[in-house]
């Protein structure tokens, strides 16, 4: 009969395993011989280090998700348009020619909305270049000042920069464990 | 323990003591040293990438759209004077990291099949977009257009929009969006997405609805072209046959 295999030691910060001589885990570096000072000290860090990851995962997490709902409400905005103007500009022959671009846009913006679950960065820039340069079209061509419109561009602009910047750290992320 | 030379070493030498420690190990187990390097590319780093991406952006766009919005810029040296910004800008920008994009300024597989294949796609290409784009303008806008009107007759004419809307677009845009900019985008993101962003960006300088459908696949292809072969200059001469075809339309 084969002896009894010897118990596992396990770590106590990570609790994979251990050889009986380690000082310190081979995996977290938890001093396993260490003093006690030594090893609540290095448990009070990982947890800070935790804590932190923790809330740069929540924190990105909510502005992906509003950067996301950001690209279907403008999507939304441009159907609505697109439904006025047609509306409006029933009789007019050029009716086409408004309708039709409004219409593009809210299918490019839903596109980019969908697709971006996937392709998170490329949809979150593309939506904001596209969104600055037709509000920088409109306002060349029709010039005004209204406090109010450009309060709903900066929320949108806001929004979507936030999105990039989540997207961005999540990239990062990516790249630097080969995920992608 | 004595270390066995084989092929396949199970231990490593610790980077701080030299202790033989498990292969997979991310710490010395005898004196704790942590046996990865941390990669310094900071986030903030891939921020500052983007928005010098977006500086770029913003000069072309900008030079784009007071060339074509802005009635005072409408004159043909004004024109001018805008393509000469944009070729400044795709240079400047691209010599920034001077020492990584050179590379794609090679051309080590030049191969003559290759090069007439992608100009046969792409002369096939401008033909198809000529005629959709045509009926499309009419059935939208009822208009049909025909730019450099003046222009047309002499040669001299005609080598001067020949090689303003042929040779200047093909050279100068795919130095800023397939150079610099793609380059730029594939230290922050994937190949896959960093070809999306580009192509969309480029074809949405354009500034025109009914053109989004074929240029965003236009874009895309030059981009994968360009990952592929590792060169700028297949997709210069792609642009280039693109944009002649569509120019020997206009000028016939």
């Amino acid at each position: 009969m084969p002896p009894a295999p010897p118990p596992i030691l396990r770590c106590d910060a990570c609790f994979k395993e251990i050889a009986n001589d380690d000082i310190f885990c081979a995996h977290c570096g938890y001093p396993i011989k260490g003093t006690k000072v030594e090893q609540s000290a290095f448990i009070t860090k990982q947890n800070k280090i935790d804590f932190y990851k923790s809330g740069i995962n929540k924190r990105t997490r909510e502005r992906i998700n509003k950067a996301g709902n950001t690209l279907f409400w403008l999507a939304g905005l441009f159907f609505l348009s697109a439904t006025i103007s047609f509306f409006v500009l029933k009789d007019n022959p050029e009716v086409l020619a408004v309708v039709i671009p409004y219409l593009v846009l809210g299918i490019v913006f839903l596109i980019l909305g969908d697709y971006s679950k996937k392709k998170t960065l490329a949809c979150f820039i593309s939506g904001l270049c596209l969104y600055i340069i037709v509000q920088a079209i409109d306002l060349v061509q029709n010039p005004r000042l209204n406090l109010y419109s450009f309060l709903i561009m900066a929320i949108i602009i806001t929004f979507l920069i936030l999105g990039i910047k989540s997207a961005v750290e999540i990239e990062k992320i990516k790249k630097e464990n080969n995920l992608s | 323990m004595q270390q066995v030379d084989n092929e396949l070493p199970d231990k490593k030498p610790c980077i701080q003591c030299g202790t033989l420690i498990a292969l997979d190990g991310n710490f010395c187990n005898q004196c704790g040293a942590k046996q990865f390097v941390e990669d310094h590319i900071s986030a903030k780093k891939t921020w500052n990438y983007l928005t010098q991406t977006g500086l770029f952006y913003g000069i072309s766009i900008t030079a784009c759209a007071l060339a074509k919005y802005a009635s005072i810029f409408e004159t043909f040296s004004w024109g001018l004077f805008f393509d000469l910004i944009l070729a400044i800008n795709a240079i400047g920008f691209f010599a920034i990291s001077w020492k990584e994009n050179q590379k794609i300024l090679q051309w080590k597989s030049f191969s003559w099949s290759k090069l007439a294949a992608y100009s046969s796609i792409a002369m096939a290409a401008s033909v198809l977009v000529h005629y959709s784009v045509g009926w499309l303008n009419l059935v939208i806008y009822s208009k049909d257009d025909n730019y450099y009107e003046q222009l047309k007759g002499s040669i001299a004419g005609g080598l001067l929009v020949v090689s303003l809307t042929a040779v200047m677009p093909a050279i100068f845009e795919e130095l800023g969006f397939r150079g610099y900019l793609l380059q730029t985008l594939l230290k922050i993101t994937d190949k896959e997405q960093a070809v999306f962003i580009s192509a969309f960006l480029f074809a949405i300088l354009h500034f025109s609805f009914v053109s989004l459908f074929w240029l965003i696949p236009f874009a895309l292809f030059a981009g994968f072209v360009r990952i592929k072969e590792n060169t700028l200059w297949y997709g210069v001469f792609f642009h280039f046959c693109f944009n002649l075809t569509a120019c020997i339309f206009e000028l016939l």
